[in-house]
């Protein structure tokens, strides 16, 4: 051990408590000043706005006197808003057209190597999931470098055919996709959910929504399901089928069969969902009717 | 009931963890509610699996709902198994309707032409998940209920997700029913396997998290505060080395949670470089070496090498590639910068 310069009479332990001790009490100093140096920071600024304040009001006091007053409010300074305001409009506007881009369901934020791409998707004012595309912009190309689109969506088609050439019109074509494959996977969930009772069972459904089967009924308290829809969605930017085979069991009676017709334009028109609600309340008024 | 289906019971209800017995027989269906309730269930598992069996026997179960209840087994503990991703190709545009009684219905006429001692069960669940369970026999003998190959697939994806069983011989025979059920025409080994089913399908479905750059607005993230509230003697030296090392390793890794894989493997097949004046090897030959990384949770492991310092940040790509890559099996050859093995030709 090294021989210390400093003698004490306690050793060296001692010795190092009692700088410690010094030490403490100097941060605790210094930690006062600089209490003390915010809290007249603080009352300068509080000061400075309190003026603000006051010259603001003496100038609208000086245009009332003046009989220059038009709508209340507005008023405040025409000749120079204050730089801070300017600021908060500014971001105002900024995230007012940030929002609305992510509202037509397409935004994309530049990158270091090309741009990322968000695409979201609504069903009928209801807001469902996003997706993500990150390209690459080489000069004689564009790259899909990452994305998060649903594997059973066609990309690959879709991108041979247009992401070369016409990127506007490929991200239109795979939001199309997109949207109308949650539209379906949408609608197919509402009926399980709401209308479960009149289903046999669950849906017989896939992984793209593109081919519904299964056997309902209209009313909620039968224990038949004679009616069997099964609903092809042969465009899959569309979620309405373009085909519909609704049958009846064979035992059925004449009734229920000539309501299957119905039926069947029905889910051609509308959501599956909505037609549904609409053959529970037809039901209703059928048999209410004397 | 058939002595074989009795048994084969018994021994999946052995297997079940004793307080989940209940629910999964429920899950079952096969046993109606008043009968479920004249099992203890709360006596030792030997004499559960014989209550349960006795009741089987009233009902006259056949292989058909006892092969139910061992995918249920299966679907609800399927990280007992090791998982195979295999990729499926096509070469027309059409698309397909997928109808599901149509798949059930080629996929065992298939199989079925080709061996006839088979037993072949589906089952569906609500992710779309078609979960197929074979039994193999021989064509001398009837199928072994304990030798079971499980196939799970997505319908109109070119995934496949097969859980082989010892005899791998048959395997060539499930693949071929599996591309002609599903209107494929080819198929092949991709090269990533784990025990964990569902982070296999977050690799190749890409629901894993990537770190996408977007103004759409994410909660903001928690900062760890604790780090900051300790002790203000203390002083972070390299607080920006730390603060770009969690940085990189966000982009990187992206913020939820990674897929769970348990093994990364890397066969080198380079040349040796050492100094010209050692000479170790004066055959000009590819050093072979095979280096394999393992733990419970690789990817996990991987993104807090750097921020415990155990590593540089930015990672190897070598190592950071492994989801979008989707392989955690290597072949690294000699080739200028780090390049790699190309596919394995079917």
């Amino acid at each position: 051990m090294e021989e210390g310069k400093v003698y004490s009479p306690d050793g060296v332990f001692a010795h190092l408590a009692m700088l410690e001790a010094q030490a403490h009490e100097a941060a605790v100093k210094q930690e006062e000043k600089e209490q003390q140096e915010e809290k007249l920071a603080r009352l300068k600024a509080r000061v400075q706005e309190l003026r603000a304040q006051r010259d603001e009001l003496r100038a609208k006091v000086d245009l009332q006197q003046k009989g220059q007053l038009g709508k209340e409010g507005v008023v405040s300074d025409p000749a120079q808003p204050s730089a801070r305001a300017v600021v908060e409009w500014n971001i105002k506007r900024i995230k007012a057209m940030l929002q609305v881009f992510y509202l037509t369901g397409i935004s994309g934020k530049l990158t270091k190597r090309g741009v990322c791409f968000c695409i979201s998707t609504a069903y009928e004012g209801t807001y469902l999931d996003s997706y993500h595309l990150d390209l690459l912009t080489k000069p004689e190309e564009v790259q899909i470098h990452r994305h998060s689109i649903p594997i059973f969506i066609p990309l690959e088609q879709i991108a041979t055919k247009y992401l070369q050439t016409d990127i506007r019109r490929f991200l239109a074509v795979l939001s199309d996709h997109l949207n109308a494959y949650v539209g379906r996977r949408y609608q197919a969930d509402q009926l399980q959910e709401h209308f479960s009772n009149q289903i046999e069972g669950t849906l017989q459904r896939n992984s793209l929504c593109n081919l519904l089967v299964f056997n309902y009924n209209v009313s909620k308290k039968s224990q038949t399901f004679p009616f069997n829809a099964r609903l092809l969605y042969g465009d899959l930017c569309c979620s309405l089928p373009t085909e519909v085979i609704v049958s009846c069991t064979p035992d059925a009676p004449a009734s229920l069969a000539a309501r299957a017709a119905a039926h069947s334009d029905a889910f051609r028109r509308v959501a599956l969902h909505k037609a549904f609600r609409s053959f529970g309340s037809a039901a209703e008024s059928v048999d209410g009717a004397p | 009931m058939d002595e074989t289906v009795a048994e084969y019971i018994r021994r999946t209800v052995l297997k079940i963890p004793r307080d989940e017995i209940k629910t999964m027989l429920e899950k079952w269906g096969f046993l109606s509610e008043t009968q479920l309730q004249t099992v203890n269930f709360h006596q030792i598992k030997e004499n559960i699996s014989l209550d349960v069996v006795q009741l089987c026997e009233e009902n006259s179960a056949d292989i058909k709902q006892a092969a139910v209840l061992d995918i249920i087994y299966n679907h609800i503990y399927p990280n007992k198994r090791v998982w195979s991703v295999y990729q499926m190709n096509k070469r027309g545009e059409e698309m397909e309707f997928f109808d599901l009684t149509d798949f059930k219905k080629k996929f065992k006429r298939r199989l079925r032409s080709a061996l006839k001692n088979v037993t072949i069960n589906f089952r569906e669940y609500e992710d779309n998940a078609i979960w197929i369970r074979i039994a193999w026999g021989t064509p001398y003998t009837k199928p072994n209920q304990y030798k079971t190959s499980y196939a799970v697939y997505h319908s109109q994806t070119p995934y496949v997700f097969i859980s082989a069983s010892v005899l791998r011989s048959n395997l060539p025979l499930l693949c071929q029913a599996l591309v002609v059920a599903s209107n494929y025409h080819d198929i092949r080994e991709m090269e990533l396997r784990s025990h964990s089913l569902n982070s296999l399908k977050d690799i190749v479905f890409k629901r894993y998290s990537q770190n996408f750059q977007t103004y759409y607005p994410r909660p903001l993230q928690e900062r760890n505060v604790a780090l900051e509230s300790a002790d203000p003697r203390i002083v972070q030296e390299s607080r920006n080395e730390k603060e770009r090392i969690q940085r990189v390793n966000r982009e990187v890794f992206g913020d939820g949670p990674q897929p769970k894989l348990e093994f990364a493997q890397y066969k080198l097949e380079t040349m040796f470089k050492s100094d010209p004046k050692m000479d170790v090897l004066d055959k000009k030959e590819p050093f072979r070496c095979l280096v394999k990384f393992s733990s419970p949770h690789l990817l996990e492991s991987l993104k807090s090498l750097a921020p415990a310092g155990m590593a540089d940040a930015p990672l190897s790509p070598l190592l950071t590639c492994i989801p979008q890559k989707a392989r955690n099996y290597f072949k690294i050859r000699e080739k200028k910068g780090f390049f790699p093995g190309s596919f394995v030709s079917p």
